[in-house]
């Protein structure tokens, strides 16, 4: 725990963690004190003067609480009528060029400027002259829109890509009225982090040419999860919407902090990935290619399965906890061999030392927490001895070609459960389509042993089957949700104190609560 | 043009009234006597003569809606969804996509409105900051044998005139 320290905020005193700036640390408690330049993962910059507070121990009478470190027994001024008119006099300054768009922009609804606007600010416009002309409907690269009559340079954007991904794309050329936000001559943004931009934008000076006029922000839904795109498990929040008539759609995908794992931040490919949960997925069962009912293939499946003398199980390193305890122990039922066979997923090289990881598969760790074979070798044994595959949504055709793929399935009959339409699926007796991991809860075991929740936040109006319920269905002795959670904790002792709406946002650390385990 | 009313004064307590024969035969005369005269003369008829004689509707009345348009024929509207925020029906649905000309950034590039499921209460009016919808098209009577025929789209947002003149619309118009 960190140390607590009281200060008065408006007379009032309150406890707040020692060895943060005024911003984080009243904030914590509750109480805002408005900024814009200030981020907390970018330090603070001090030039937008929006967070001067008054502090009464005879220093000048406006400081700026981002740069002052809260301290015991401070006696912090935010009511006073000097603040309320500086505030007052900021948010016009900040105004007097805004061309007050927000019918067009896409940040109305989450826009620092409107917000503060009506707490703060709240005055007519005293602008005679007509206000200066800006460019507008910049491409600045990587995804990015750049609006310069919206900017208020808070320099957010400048200082993230120089400090965070330290590739430099954008700087504030001139100063005063003349000085906009800019990338250099014919240097567009070119990271692999470059939209995080438009999130740390507190206004609508970016905006993201992926998500731009595709929704209004307060339609918007929002389900906290986790990214599936690679096994360092970035946090989300998942913004979808089901429209009158229409399906249930994702929007968009946005960081959302965990200091454990991600931070504050996401890389590009992961927040694109939400277009894999929209696009090309499979919704009919079929027996071959042909579409079926779902409970002909399940009555299909369960015959192949009697018929079958030996059958491997292959699990997805997608797949949640709660599924790889389900399968695995359907397979004990089975008397099945089981693999998680799944090299295909790693891109060597790929990873970079900041988020992204060379390991494209969100749960492998949870395959090695569960004592599930992953080796090729062990695959390949299993396979060239059984006469039934049963797949729950492994894809195949990453680890192998197609022609390997039909040599290593010549004796092997598949049954496949797939969340995506697939080349590797063309081989597959019998195909069904289950949901993919916006669509249901569960958790999973990132790259740093940190085991995180996530929450179904999509709804379709045809609602596919879950691999736990297909694992039922085929004679899995685990058949409720309670039942596999209880079936989780004895493999996974830290997670025994809780229960899956308890397990702490954050995450938990396998590491450490394995060695506390030890010592204790 | 408040409806015709006559107070009819209450009859039947006689002898000759309660034995009714009489009566029958003074209602037939009387029947036929208004047959008669309408024949000859329709005017004077107690009801609306719709739908020979339209009826006068004034310009804040709120009929079917409209998309209004720019001086050079491109449509006003930004899509900026706050019609659709604040229908109490639900019945607008708009997507939005990039413009390309100077008039703006953004602009509706389907924008249909469920006429079966509007509820006509001028809210999207009202909500519009650029006075790019407006339901003073005067259309009233809205017929047919679909349901898919009552939602509109952009082209016949866009196409029908406004009834009125400017003046009658800034004196208080739908």
């Amino acid at each position: 725990m960190a140390d607590k320290i009281k200060l008065f905020v408006n007379g009032e005193e309150v406890e707040v963690e020692a060895g943060k700036n005024l911003i984080d640390a009243v904030g914590a408690v509750g109480i805002e004190i408005p900024h814009l330049c200030y981020h907390p993962a970018l330090g603070a910059d001090g030039n937008c003067r929006m967070c001067l507070v008054g502090i009464e121990d005879g220093r000048p009478p406006l400081v700026p609480a981002c740069k002052t470190r809260a301290q015991e027994g401070m006696k912090v001024l935010l009511d006073a009528k000097h603040i309320k008119k500086i505030q007052r006099d900021v948010m016009e300054l900040e105004l007097i060029n805004h061309p007050i768009d927000c019918p067009v922009c896409d940040q109305a609804g989450e826009c620092k400027l409107q917000d503060y606007y009506m707490s703060y600010d709240q005055a007519e416009s005293r602008m005679t002259v007509a206000p200066v002309k800006k460019n507008k409907k910049m491409d600045f690269g990587g995804g990015v829109v750049h609006d310069q009559e919206r900017c208020i340079i808070c320099g957010r954007c400048v200082r993230f890509l120089r400090q965070i991904t330290k590739t430099g794309e954008l700087g504030i050329i001139n100063r005063t009225d003349v000085a906009r936000v800019n990338i250099f001559p014919g240097r567009p943004i070119n990271n692999r982090y470059g939209i995080n931009v438009v999130d740390l934008c507190p206004v609508g000076a970016m905006t993201s040419s992926d998500f731009r006029f595709k929704q209004r922000v307060w339609f918007l839904k929002k389900a906290l999860s986790v990214c599936h795109g690679c096994s360092k498990g970035c946090n989300l929040t998942i913004d979808h919407n089901k429209e009158k008539n229409k399906d249930d759609i994702i929007y968009r995908f946005r960081p959302r902090l965990n200091e454990q794992v991600n931070g504050y931040f996401i890389c590009d490919e992961g927040r694109l990935s939400y277009k894999l949960e929209n696009e090309d997925r499979l919704t009919t069962p079929k027996i071959g290619t042909v579409e079926r009912d779902l409970t002909d293939v399940l009555a299909s499946c369960k015959n192949e399965i009697e018929m079958s003398t030996n059958v491997t199980i292959l699990l997805s390193p997608n797949a949640s906890l709660e599924q790889m305890v389900a399968v695995k122990a359907l397979a004990g039922k089975l008397n099945a061999s089981i693999s998680g066979f799944s090299d295909g997923y790693i891109i060597t090289g790929d990873g970079d030392d900041y988020l992204i990881q060379d390991d494209k598969a969100a749960n492998r760790k949870g395959l090695e927490l569960l004592g599930i074979d992953t080796s090729q070798q062990g695959f390949e044994q299993a396979i060239a001895e059984a006469d039934l595959l049963i797949n729950f949504g492994n894809n195949l055709g990453l680890s192998y070609g197609a022609d390997a793929l039909k040599t290593l399935l010549t004796d092997t009959k598949t049954i496949a459960c797939a969340t995506h339409d697939s080349e590797y699926l063309a081989g597959a007796k019998l195909t069904i389509a289950v949901r993919s991991y916006s669509e249901y809860d569960g958790c999973v075991v990132n790259c740093d042993n940190i085991l995180q929740k996530f929450n179904k936040a999509v709804t379709k109006n045809n609602e596919l089957p879950t691999i736990c319920e297909i694992a039922a269905e085929f004679g899995g002795p685990l058949t409720s949700p309670a039942e596999i959670f209880a079936e989780l904790q004895q493999a996974a002792p830290a997670l025994k104190p809780y229960q899956p709406a308890t397990i702490p946002a954050e995450g938990l650390n396998l590491n450490d609560s394995e060695a506390a385990n030890v010592t204790a | 043009m408040g409806a015709k009313v006559k107070t009819m004064e209450r009859r039947g307590s006689t002898f000759i009234e309660r034995i009714y024969l009489v009566e029958i035969f003074k209602g037939m005369a009387r029947t036929l006597s208004h047959l008669l005269r309408n024949l000859k003369d329709n005017s004077k008829l107690y009801v609306r003569h719709y739908p020979e004689v339209q009826p006068e509707i004034p310009a804040g009345w709120r009929g079917r809606h409209r998309l209004t348009t720019h001086d050079d024929g491109t449509v006003k509207c930004v899509a900026c969804f706050m019609c659709q925020t604040n229908c109490p029906a639900d019945c607008i649905s708009i997507e939005a996509g990039e413009r390309h000309d100077d008039k703006a950034e953004k602009m509706p590039v389907s924008f249909n409105i469920n006429l079966l499921e509007c509820i006509y209460c001028g809210y999207c009016v009202e909500a519009c900051p650029l006075d790019a919808i407006r339901m003073d098209t005067g259309i009233f009577s809205l017929t047919d044998n679909n349901r898919q025929a009552f939602i509109i789209g952009l082209d016949e947002l866009l196409t029908t005139p406004g009834a009125y003149p400017e003046e009658d619309q800034k004196k208080g118009g739908a």
